[in-house]
């Protein structure tokens, strides 16, 4: 216990410099920038500003990172609310009750609420991740390479399952990251693999870059399809602070949906992307008049937000813990984090412990400067959602150039950022989705060595991964989840949570 | 053809994904599987490849079992004109810099927009350059080349 409070305090020093704080706060601030675009969701955002943490130290790299994260899903939140155009997935269920708030005239509110219950959640969650990042760490360091393999394909086998519409066709998209993945030079002899002669391959594809190109830009191409038809709430913004009687009914649900969001946020394969729709359903459910929801109910946007923050800010667990990144934003976690040098993974706390400490205390800082900061910045906000689509997406692109250029100053790079945007724009005509391609992708490369490792030690032996107990439950737990997902009734239910 | 395809959408996906993963096996022909014991660089990527072929395949045979959503029309606008001012932008920016190619990109990328309107564009796309040369060559020190005109010697 002792431990834990001194590993805290010890981080807080590292993230409590005055270049740190200044740092996470300039991270905060793009991050709801670029974040706050409409159609601009979390992975498009830190893709977009992922290079301009390159200058920095790594610990403060890592620390604008963060802040930049927590103001794209902030951002996320404030455009869902007073636009009804949810930037990513998980921020829908707040644009059910938020929008309707903020039509009502309690835009302020729900903001404020949003903005209080994130507070919160983020700080349970830090908490939880310093308490959980010892141990976890403890059980990562006697996992072999056969165990990393099994829990990566359990991470994939949730992501199937998660993932919107058609089984076969998330499968497929996952084994099209891993393929993608393999380009470039192999890691034990040195060969190219699918460049197809082209030196520009042959540094294969950059994580930003994909990230940008396939949630970025192909989203600009959906938007520009339909003449815009958008109404910034009129009217004010009416006051942000919750009055005694609406932070009495969300009280409860704020701390329902920071537990939900905190444990399914942890599980790899993108289980925080259920916390909001699990608190929304769980919140409809113990209401007293069920009625209200859709209508601007308040635990609706506080239930979800909270969910969807300490989701978020769990997800952080195995990335740390165990170097396996859960979801797509993650990923670009691990991209920026190899960008600068360190390999994430349970070695981290205990070769760089003020990077790791340092990281997690400067979630929690990112979690206040949100609240203290950015809050009062609504009005700011507010004028830049009132910029016409037919202007800002203009600006999206430009950044979206800029961002790529200064990965590597590789003008190819801008290209590929094109035909990745058009990929993207052909995979959502025909109904794939994107975010099971990039966790595939950022996965593959490490699956590919656990797997050879793995078989080396066995010397071939394939049953290795049923022979170690851990292994094969991961697999089954796999197997598991997918025969799940197959089952039609189950199926049934997992739409309906989507649909709602 | 037509009454045969149920599910025009997933036949087309299907074909495509069996398209990609022919290529890619094609692509990795020349290298070695290598055994289980010591991977070679071809075992990954021509094993799941033709694990996208088989998914393809069941897309496909799926498409003739069950009704489908059709195809989803296409827009040509917004695309083309985004993707020609990424290539201006590429471009411009190592000959030109970013003065000339981020301004002339935008206005490129604003005829994408069917709502497009000229005055605003323009002085969007002037105002966003000088704050993105401040912001992100000034104040984030980012290596960006500003202004490169050869014939005049000029370099910022």
């Amino acid at each position: 216990m002792f431990d834990f409070v001194s590993h805290l305090a010890f981080g807080l020093g590292v993230a409590l410099t005055p270049t740190n704080v200044a740092l996470c706060f300039v991270g905060c601030l793009l991050g709801t920038l670029v974040g706050v675009l409409p159609g601009v969701g979390p992975i498009a955002t830190i893709a977009i500003l992922l290079p301009i943490t390159f200058g920095l130290e790594p610990v403060s790299a890592l620390i604008m990172l963060s802040g930049i994260y927590y103001g794209a899903q902030y951002g996320g939140s404030t455009s869902s609310i007073l636009l009804n155009i949810p930037g990513e997935s998980s921020a829908v269920v707040t644009a059910l009750d938020g929008h309707q708030m903020a039509r009502q005239g309690r835009a302020g509110v729900a903001l404020g609420i949003a903005a209080i219950g994130s507070f919160f959640a983020g700080t349970v969650a830090t908490v939880v991740i310093a308490a959980l990042a010892g141990p976890l760490t403890e059980v990562a360091l006697v996992f072999g390479p056969a165990e990393y393999f099994s829990l990566m394909v359990m991470g994939l086998a949730f992501a199937v399952v998660l993932a919107r519409g058609s089984i076969v066709k998330a499968i497929a998209m996952i084994l099209v990251g891993i393929l993608l993945s393999t380009i470039g030079p192999d890691l034990t002899t040195g060969q190219n693999r699918l460049t197809f002669g082209f030196a520009w391959l042959s540094d294969g594809i950059e994580i930003a870059v994909l990230g940008m190109g396939l949630f970025g830009i192909a989203e600009v191409f959906r938007n520009l399809e339909s003449v815009e038809r958008r109404e910034v709430v009129q009217g004010t913004i009416g006051r942000l602070l919750p009055g005694a009687e609406e932070f009495r009914q969300s009280a409860k649900p704020i701390l329902r949906g920071t537990l939900l969001g905190g444990v399914l946020g942890i599980l790899p394969g993108n289980g925080a992307v259920l916390g909001p729709f699990a608190s929304y359903t769980l919140e409809k459910k113990l209401a007293d008049d069920p009625d209200r929801f859709g209508r601007g109910a308040i635990e609706g946007v506080a239930g979800p937000e909270s969910a969807n923050n300490a989701g978020a800010q769990t997800s952080f667990i195995p990335l740390l813990t165990l170097g396996i990144p859960p979801n797509a934003v993650m990923a670009l976690m691990v991209g920026a984090m190899t960008l600068h040098g360190i390999v994430p993974g349970p070695q981290v706390m205990t070769k760089m412990p003020e990077l790791f400490w340092g990281l997690i205390a400067s979630m929690w800082i990112g979690n206040l400067m949100l609240l203290v900061i950015n809050l009062p910045l609504i009005g700011l906000w507010v004028r830049l959602l009132k910029v016409p689509y037919r202007v800002m997406f203009v600006g999206i692109v430009l950044f979206c150039c800029i961002g790529v250029y200064s990965l590597n100053r590789e003008i190819v790079d801008i290209v590929i950022l094109m035909v990745l945007a058009l990929v993207g724009y052909t995979l959502v005509k025909f109904d794939f989705e994107p975010a099971p391609l990039t966790l595939g992708f950022v996965l593959g490369k490490m699956m590919e060595e656990s797997l050879r490792q793995a078989l080396i030690i066995s010397r071939g032996s394939m049953m290795t991964f049923v022979e170690r107990p851990v292994s094969a439950a991961l697999l089954i737990a796999a197997v598991l989840m997918l025969a799940v997902a197959i089952v039609p009734k189950i199926r049934q239910g997992r739409d309906v949570v989507f649909v709602e | 053809m037509r009454g045969l395809i149920r599910a025009p959408q997933n036949f087309w996906s299907g074909l495509a994904l069996i398209a990609f993963a022919a290529f890619a096996v094609w692509g990795v022909r020349n290298l070695s599987q290598g055994t289980l014991t010591s991977i070679g660089p071809a075992m990954l990527p021509r094993w799941v490849a033709i694990g996208i072929g088989l998914c393809g395949l069941v897309l496909v045979i799926g498409s003739f079992l069950r009704e489908g959503r059709p195809l989803e029309r296409w827009h040509v606008r917004g695309p083309l004109f985004v993707c020609l001012a990424m290539l201006v932008f590429a471009f411009g920016i190592r000959s030109f810099g970013f003065l000339v190619a981020a301004p002339l990109a935008m206005v490129v990328c604003g005829i994408g927009s069917s709502e497009v309107r000229w005055r605003e564009l323009l002085v969007f796309a002037l105002a966003l350059t000088i704050f993105c040369v401040g912001l992100f060559r000034y104040a984030l020190n980012q290596p960006i080349p500003v202004l490169l005109l050869p014939g005049l010697a000029i370099e910022i």
